[in-house]
């Protein structure tokens, strides 16, 4: 085995139920995503992004097939236990940001890590390396209100890589900006990707955002269309 | 506790919800905790007067009915009573107070030996023995409103149409769990004034009468001698222990205690729902953002937990303004002085005033369990797709 998969699905499927009928979402998906990936999700809406997504993150199971996330098949967990592991591997990035509006964006920054048993001082060194490094140290005291969109999505990435995520996920993360906050954090993006060598997966509507992943990924139907190994998008352009 | 920071931030997120609901708390918590308290002092001033042995006589037609003065004398030569004395009600206007202490016409030679609990000095007695126009005014009254040896009391009479200029001539002192703000003046004074000016309206009457038996078990007989005796008379009269008088005076009858129980059911039950909606609403405004805690890691317990410590924060909030705020204000403000003696004293004990604060951590707990139950439950993905 020369190298490990960060991410490995196998003959997925999804349905919702609705009462009695069935909406079947995704269908026997097979996908590789190697450790150090920037991949990028593209589809025409209700193609089933946001679904593979969360399958991808535990938000949600799937109907059929084996979901492998850093050697660990997510469906051996149970609901508890994939919690704890969403805590431990994934760092979240919404379209909404999804900030606390209560809380300033030290506090914010600093939610994932009171799961762990890090000491005060530790937690406040990391929360500061998180912000310096999305470039808002001067900002933790800040309420969300008073940011810009682009400041509180930044706040979310140091929210999703305070922990040292294994994975991170985003979903339309530019889907709410304007052009140049939204190239903010595409650099961002890509400079996680690339310095700190975290795995990204990030759903977008927007062709821009994802010619900066090194590979690109259509969804069509539930199904992806795009063979993964003919589709480094890097190389075409 | 790491957390306590965002909990009490989400408890001041909506600050006028929060603070109606610690004010409904607080208030039903504040009313709960001075019927308790009313209760709980008369039963502390009941219990208490058993040991002095004394028994009241009124009408068997309730306490607006005269009892004739000649009762006392009866009375008071019955076999087994040691001394009686009549106790008649006054209710005079002090200055502008419609209430302003009790005032009672008494027998200045037997009333220190029927409250013999009371010390009096014996040579104050005997200058109030002296002087018709003279009274004996309790410690606490007198150094309330400054009243001293020698200091005029004038009293418009509200029932009487005779009013009395008295002379304090003695301070009584006694436990602390008696009336200390009684004036007590010779009943003679008031039944000479409405005989002369008033053409004696409304004279005879004893009011009721005090006496003090010998033991207390001869208390049962002598009550019922008592009343039989005047059964055919024009004046039937009703006799009890003091203990048992009091107890009727206070309570109505007993139901009030009944009452009160139901009362505070009733009131306990409303704060639930009222918390508990509260606490609802809170919730279903952030559905997203429990979706959100959820994505990154928070368990369902830990949500569980931190909406519980937001309802309890928030009810024990009210209790403390409620329950504690009652002891602390009643320390502070005696309003026993303005109960023209029917409250000795009046403070919140601590027992009331921390059983008022659990009862508002339980409400608190209580009404946070559904709403929490009900976050927790909704699921993660559907919290996030929902745009609020
Ligand atoms: N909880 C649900 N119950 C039933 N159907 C659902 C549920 N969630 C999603 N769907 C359906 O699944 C399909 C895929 O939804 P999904 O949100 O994954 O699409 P998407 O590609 O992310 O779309 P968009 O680009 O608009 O975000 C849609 O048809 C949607 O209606
Ligand atoms: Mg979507």
């Amino acid at each position: 085995m020369s190298k490990t998969h960060a991410i490995q699905l196998n003959r997925v499927a999804k349905e919702y139920r609705r009462d009695t009928f069935r909406v079947p979402v995704l269908a026997e998906l097979d996908l590789d995503v190697d450790e150090g990936e920037f991949l990028a999700l593209m589809g025409p809406s209700g193609s089933g992004k946001t679904t593979l997504l969360n399958l991808i993150a535990g938000l949600d199971r799937p109907t059929s097939g084996e979901i492998w996330i850093r050697g660990q098949e997510l469906s051996q967990l149970t609901d508890s236990e994939l919690t704890r592991w969403r805590a431990d591997n994934i760092g979240f990035i919404f379209q909404l940001y999804n900030l606390i509006p209560v809380l300033t964006a030290f506090e914010n920054v600093e939610l994932p890590l009171l799961l762990t048993s890090l000491s005060r001082k530790r937690r406040r060194d990391q929360v500061r390396t998180a912000l310096r490094v999305v470039g808002l140290s001067d900002r933790e005291d800040h309420y969300p209100r008073q940011l810009s969109g682009g400041q509180e999505q930044r706040v979310a990435i140091a929210r999703a890589i305070v922990t040292d995520p294994y994975l991170i996920v985003a979903d339309e993360p530019t889907g709410d900006l304007d052009r140049a906050s939204a190239e903010d954090i595409l650099d961002l993006l890509e400079q996680l990707n690339r310095e700190f060598q975290k795995t990204i997966v990030m759903v977008t509507h927007d062709p821009h955002a994802a010619e900066r992943a090194g590979r690109l990924l259509k969804l069509d139907k539930g199904r992806l269309v795009d063979d993964a190994s003919k589709s480094r998008l890097g190389a075409v352009s | 506790m790491k957390f306590l920071g965002y909990v009490l931030r989400n408890t001041a997120r909506n600050p006028i919800r929060s603070t109606l609901t610690i004010a409904s708390v607080a208030i039903s918590l504040f009313l709960m905790t001075m019927l308790v308290t009313y209760l709980a002092i008369n039963n502390e001033v009941r219990g208490t007067v058993k040991a002095y042995n004394r028994i009241i006589t009124m009408s068997s037609q309730g306490f607006a009915q005269p009892v004739p003065i000649a009762e006392v004398a009866r009375i008071g030569a019955m076999e087994g009573i040691e001394a009686a004395s009549p106790l008649l009600w006054y209710g005079g206007k002090y200055q502008e107070e419609t209430l302003a202490f009790a005032q009672f016409g008494i027998d200045g030679d037997t009333i220190f030996k029927i409250y013999d609990e009371y010390s009096i000095p014996p040579d104050q007695l005997k200058s109030f023995q002296q002087d018709r126009s003279g009274c004996v005014i309790g410690r606490k009254l007198s150094a309330e409103r400054n009243l001293k040896i020698g200091d005029r009391i004038p009293l418009k009479g509200d029932i009487y149409p005779f009013d009395m200029n008295l002379t304090v001539r003695a301070i009584y002192d006694g436990p602390e769990n008696r009336d200390l703000r009684a004036c007590w003046f010779h009943w003679e004074y008031l039944e000479e004034g409405l005989k002369r000016d008033f053409k004696g309206k409304g004279a005879g009457n004893a009011g009721a009468v005090v006496a003090k038996c010998e033991d207390g078990d001869s208390i049962p007989s002598l009550c019922k001698k008592i009343d039989t005796l005047s059964l055919n008379s024009d004046s039937p009269t009703r006799t009890q222990s003091e203990e048992a008088f009091l107890k009727m005076f206070s309570e109505f009858a007993g139901d009030l205690r009944v009452l009160i129980r139901n009362v505070g059911l009733a009131v306990v039950f409303s704060l639930l729902c009222v918390s508990g909606n509260a606490m609802a609403m809170a919730l279903r405004e952030r559905t997203r953002e429990v979706a959100v805690l959820r994505a990154i890691g928070f368990g369902k317990l830990l949500i569980l937990f931190l909406v519980l410590a937001e309802s309890v924060f928030v009810a024990v909030l009210g209790g403390v303004v409620g329950s504690i705020g009652s002891k602390f204000l009643f320390d502070f403000f005696d309003v026993s002085r303005y109960s023209a003696g029917f409250l000795p004293f009046f403070y919140v004990s601590w027992t009331t005033a921390l059983a008022g604060l659990a009862v508002a951590a339980t409400i608190g707990l209580l009404s946070g369990i559904v709403p929490a139950a009900l976050a927790v439950r909704n699921s993660v993905i559907d919290g996030l797709r929902k745009v609020v």
